[in-house]
Order: structure tokens, then C-alpha cells, then sequence
């Protein structure tokens, strides 16, 4: 019996370390999204650079993730205080502006701007908001055809920042239910999982999850929990950890689906 | 209340047999132009409070109107308000106030700065800005900014609701976000969106709320931190022009309530773009 549980626990651990190589080529989903997104943005607004800010807790900062557009790439990494510049009141505020001439305003944060190696003439920005609160800031600056932003452009810059915003969202959900997930897993798994082995095993599970929650995957991980002898109790809490695991990553994932209005 | 013991909801009292002598008011819609309403004022006797960043009060823009500069603080969760020697955090209070002063020279105003380090009680903290402006008795209130905490709906309402009963007119600017936005979304405010007309005497009424009026929000010459200026676009800059005319149509007739402020504002709104 330990035996073909230890065989059992292998095929899956093989399998779940192959979906998360897969995975980690792939690159992580929601990079990809908010880099198509600024990349999108600063092609129709034919603008030198667009770029997301995300907000991170402990200490407050705002973390410029990706960027797009010819003068876009400097400000990747960079991260700046919630209070400070047009960036900071825009997450603080969730008012979306834009602002013309900035260069010659003789105290434009030029700090941050000297440190991404381009100084705008102009900047549009807008909130990225999630069902509760804002979670960052994307903003594009300079656009070629004109001096300043319309009330159009900063009307289309805000549906660029809403399909920001569900791909941050989507991510989120995922996160939590990860953790849920691994919770789950060190539960069944006991000593036998390391924490690499508990990385793999969580990163397919959720990739199993996103398609189906009656997945194939989950009813081996199910079967290898009996064989190894997991107490019905146990069993139990993990059945009711993933039904609400697959029911929250559900519910969240459908309510965004129909979301934008 | 009624002396009959409450059989005659007291709602009715003011309707009722002489009373209704007392419902006279200055503003007769049939009779209202901008003449009425604007001419010769400029904001005299008026108090308009900024929650926002803070304002530089030595910045030429504002010309040496600022009576009080507060700052809400969080403390065991609940704010507490106190003097504010920070100036401008981001330069949006001055922006704001730089404009309200263009269009009502003499109004007063008072800084009540809600933004800051503490983003974790920032709806507190702006709640209790609102609320402490509206005791302390000011006649307009400017708010460039909106909480989305569903958890404070019902505190935002309440404290909205208190502002529209004191007589004070809270303006606001709408925010273009879905979802909650509060209190950029209750009735009784004020909520402006930008237009593309640069004039601040051209405004509009939307018969469809939420958001009622449309003022100047595109490329409007603005005030900005350290003595700056700049140009800047956003319905944070429509909401304090609305605030400038709120200004001075309390200024030249003191007893106007809110309800009676939108009724003026909208019965003098362009109807057409400026030729």
C-alpha cells in the first residue's frame, strides 16, 4: 500500500512540476495582460510612453510593473511614495487628469522623471479600480498629434484602465485561491511534499481549477489523500476548502466577466 | 412640531393656513437670469472649504484668501482634526482654490486636508474633513475627490444629508470610474463633469443624473505646487468653477439653499455653446 501511494504521489508531483515549467515559460498571465494593455494604449494614442503603476502594501508605494511606447521602458522598477506626483494624487484621489506643459512647471516631480531618463511635455492618468478600491494608476505621456488630452482621450484611457483593472483582478482571485489551495494540500500531503513539490502541486491545481473544478487532476490528488490514509475528517475539510476555493474563483472570475458596462 | 399631538404630521406645518406666508423666497424660477443672480457679487461674506491636498496660501493664486488650513489625522481610527502647517501635497487644493477665487474674489477660504501618508484611513479621514467643515459653519464645500468604500455609504449619506439640511452646498466631481463613488453620487450634491468650452461662464445642466452640471475642465490654466502653474484636464477642475459660481450666488443672496443654488444654476445654464 505505501508503495503504490509513493508511486501515486510520484506521477502527480511529475505531472504538476511539467504544468508549472509550462506555466513559467509562458510568464505570468497578468504581466502579459497589463503589458498588452500600455502597449495597446500607447499605439493609439501614439503616445512616447505608457506605463502601470501598481499599488504595495508595507511600506505604501506605487511600483511602476510595465511599460510601453518608445520612451516607455526607464520607468520599469522605479516606485514612488502614494503621496507624491501627478501618479500619487491620481491614486489618492481616483480622479482621473491630465496635465499639459508639465516640463515647464519648474517643480513637475523631475526627480522621478530624470531617474526613467525621459521628462514629458504632458501626462494623462487614470485610476485603476477594482470592485472596492484603487489599485493603481496607468498613465500615458505625450501624445505626438497634440499638445494636450481631450475629454475622449481621457474617456478611452479610462476603458484601457478598466480592462487593466480585471486583469488585476483575475490575478488576485487566482492568488487567494492558491493559497486557499496549498493550505489544502500541506493538509493531505504532510511530510511527503516539500516546498517545491507544494509549489508544482498548487500551480496545477489552479491551472486545473480555471478549466474545470470537477477536473481530472483534483480526483487524483483526491485518490492519493485516500491511499495515504488521510483521516475522513481531514478529507472532509479539504472537499469543503476546494468547493469554496472553485466557488469563489467562480463567482469572482463570472461577476467580473460581465462587469464591463 | 403640532400642538394637536402629532395627528397632523408635522411635515405639513409649513403648507398649512398662514404659513405658508413664511414660503415666499427670492428665487422665482420665471424670473431668473444671470444678472439676478451674479451681477455685482464676488463671493463677500462667503466661506468655501477645499478638502483636498492642502493649499499653499502664500501662492499669488489664491491671493491671500486662505483663513484656515486644517489637516484630518487618524487617530485609534477616528479622525481628528488639527492645524496644517504642510502646505500643498500635490498642488490640487491651490489648483482648486486658485480657481474659486478667480471667479469670487473675496471669498474666504479654508484648507481641510484629507490626503496624506495614511492611505488606510483615507475615507475616514475625508469623512471626517466633511463633516467637520459642515459644523464649522461654512457656506460651500469643494470636493475634487470620492470614496469607494461601500462600508462608509451609509456614513457619507448621513453626513451629506446633514449638509443639505445646514444649508451648505457640497460640490463635487463626478468620477468616471463604475461602480460606488461616494458622495459624488447623492442627490443633493452638486456633481460636475468637465467640459471643452474654456470659459468659466459657460456651464450646463443634465436633466439626466447623476451627474447635473458641465463646467470648464479642459486645458483651464490652473495654479500649481511651489508657486507653479500649469494647464490641466479633469472633472477635479469643472467641479471648482461650479463652486466659484455657487460662491457668488451666496454671496449676493445669502438665503439660497442648496435645493434652490442647483435650481439657479440650472435655470441659467447655457443651453448652447458660447458663439
Amino acid at each position: 500500500m505505501t508503495e503504490a501511494t509513493d508511486a501515486a504521489l510520484e506521477v502527480l508531483l511529475r505531472a504538476a512540476r511539467e504544468t508549472a515549467t509550462a506555466r513559467r515559460i509562458a510568464g505570468d498571465a497578468e504581466t502579459a495582460l497589463l503589458q498588452s494593455v500600455v502597449d495597446a494604449a500607447a499605439t493609439i494614442f501614439d503616445a512616447e510612453a505608457s506605463s502601470i503603476a501598481l499599488f504595495e502594501p508595507d511600506p505604501d508605494r506605487l511600483v511602476f510593473r510595465v511599460a510601453g511606447g518608445a520612451q516607455g521602458d526607464g520607468v520599469v522598477g522605479i516606485t514612488v511614495a502614494p503621496t507624491h506626483g501627478i501618479v500619487g494624487y491620481v491614486f489618492s484621489t481616483g480622479e482621473a487628469i491630465a496635465l499639459t506643459d508639465v516640463a515647464s512647471d519648474p517643480r513637475f516631480d523631475k526627480h522621478t522623471a530624470e531617474r526613467t531618463g525621459y521628462l514629458p511635455r504632458s501626462i494623462a492618468a487614470v485610476p485603476l479600480m477594482d470592485a472596492g478600491a484603487t489599485v493603481g494608476v496607468l498613465q500615458v505621456l505625450d501624445k505626438r498629434s497634440d499638445e494636450s488630452f481631450s475629454l475622449k482621450d481621457m474617456d478611452l484611457l479610462g476603458v484601457f484602465a478598466r480592462q487593466a483593472a480585471a486583469a488585476i483582478e483575475a490575478a488576485r482571485v487566482g492568488r487567494d485561491s492558491e493559497r486557499l489551495l496549498r493550505n489544502a494540500l500541506t493538509s493531505i500531503g504532510g511530510e511527503a511534499l516539500d516546498e517545491e513539490a507544494l509549489d508544482a502541486l498548487v500551480t496545477a491545481a489552479a491551472d486545473e481549477l480555471d478549466r474545470d473544478d470537477e477536473a481530472p487532476f483534483w480526483r487524483l490528488v483526491d485518490r492519493v489523500a485516500q491511499l495515504r490514509g488521510t483521516s475522513d475528517a481531514d478529507l472532509e475539510l479539504v472537499d469543503e476548502i476546494l468547493e469554496v476555493v472553485s466557488r469563489h474563483r467562480s463567482h469572482r472570475l463570472g461577476r467580473y466577466g460581465r462587469r464591463p458596462r | 412640531m403640532s400642538e394637536a399631538g402629532g395627528i397632523r404630521p408635522a411635515w405639513s406645518e409649513p403648507f398649512i393656513g398662514d404659513a405658508v406666508a413664511g414660503l415666499v423666497r427670492e428665487a422665482r424660477l420665471d424670473q431668473l437670469d444671470r444678472e439676478w443672480a451674479f451681477d455685482g457679487a464676488a463671493g463677500r461674506g462667503v466661506t468655501v472649504a477645499i478638502i483636498d491636498s492642502g493649499i499653499e496660501a502664500d501662492h499669488p493664486a489664491v491671493g491671500g484668501r486662505v483663513r484656515e488650513q486644517v489637516v484630518v489625522e487618524i487617530e485609534d481610527g477616528d479622525p481628528v482634526v488639527v492645524e496644517d502647517g504642510e502646505g500643498d501635497l500635490f498642488g490640487h487644493g491651490t489648483a482648486c482654490g486658485g480657481l474659486i477665487v478667480d471667479l469670487a474674489p473675496e471669498v474666504e477660504l479654508i484648507s481641510v486636508r484629507v490626503l496624506g501618508a495614511d492611505l488606510k484611513g483615507r475615507g475616514a479621514a475625508f469623512l471626517g474633513g466633511l463633516e467637520w467643515a459642515i459644523e464649522r459653519g461654512v457656506d460651500v464645500v469643494n470636493l475634487s475627490l470620492s470614496s469607494r468604500s461601500e462600508a462608509l455609504f451609509a456614513d457619507f449619506h448621513e453626513v451629506v444629508d446633514r449638509a443639505y439640511f445646514a444649508g451648505v452646498t457640497l460640490v463635487s466631481a463626478a468620477n468616471n470610474s463604475p461602480g460606488a463613488s461616494y458622495p459624488s453620487l447623492f442627490s443633493s450634491v452638486v456633481s460636475v463633469a468637465a467640459h471643452e468650452q474654456p470659459d468659466p461662464w459657460c456651464w450646463y445642466y443634465n436633466p439626466k443624473p447623476p451627474v447635473e452640471f458641465g463646467a470648464w475642465g479642459v486645458d483651464v490654466p490652473i495654479a500649481w505646487k511651489d508657486g507653479g502653474a500649469t494647464a490641466a484636464t479633469g472633472n477635479s477642475f469643472a467641479a471648482p468653477q461650479v463652486a466659484g459660481l455657487v460662491a457668488l450666488l451666496r454671496s449676493k443672496h445669502p438665503g439660497l439653499t442648496p435645493f434652490e443654488i442647483k435650481a439657479v444654476l440650472a435655470a441659467t445654464a447655457d443651453l448652447a455653446p458660447p458663439a
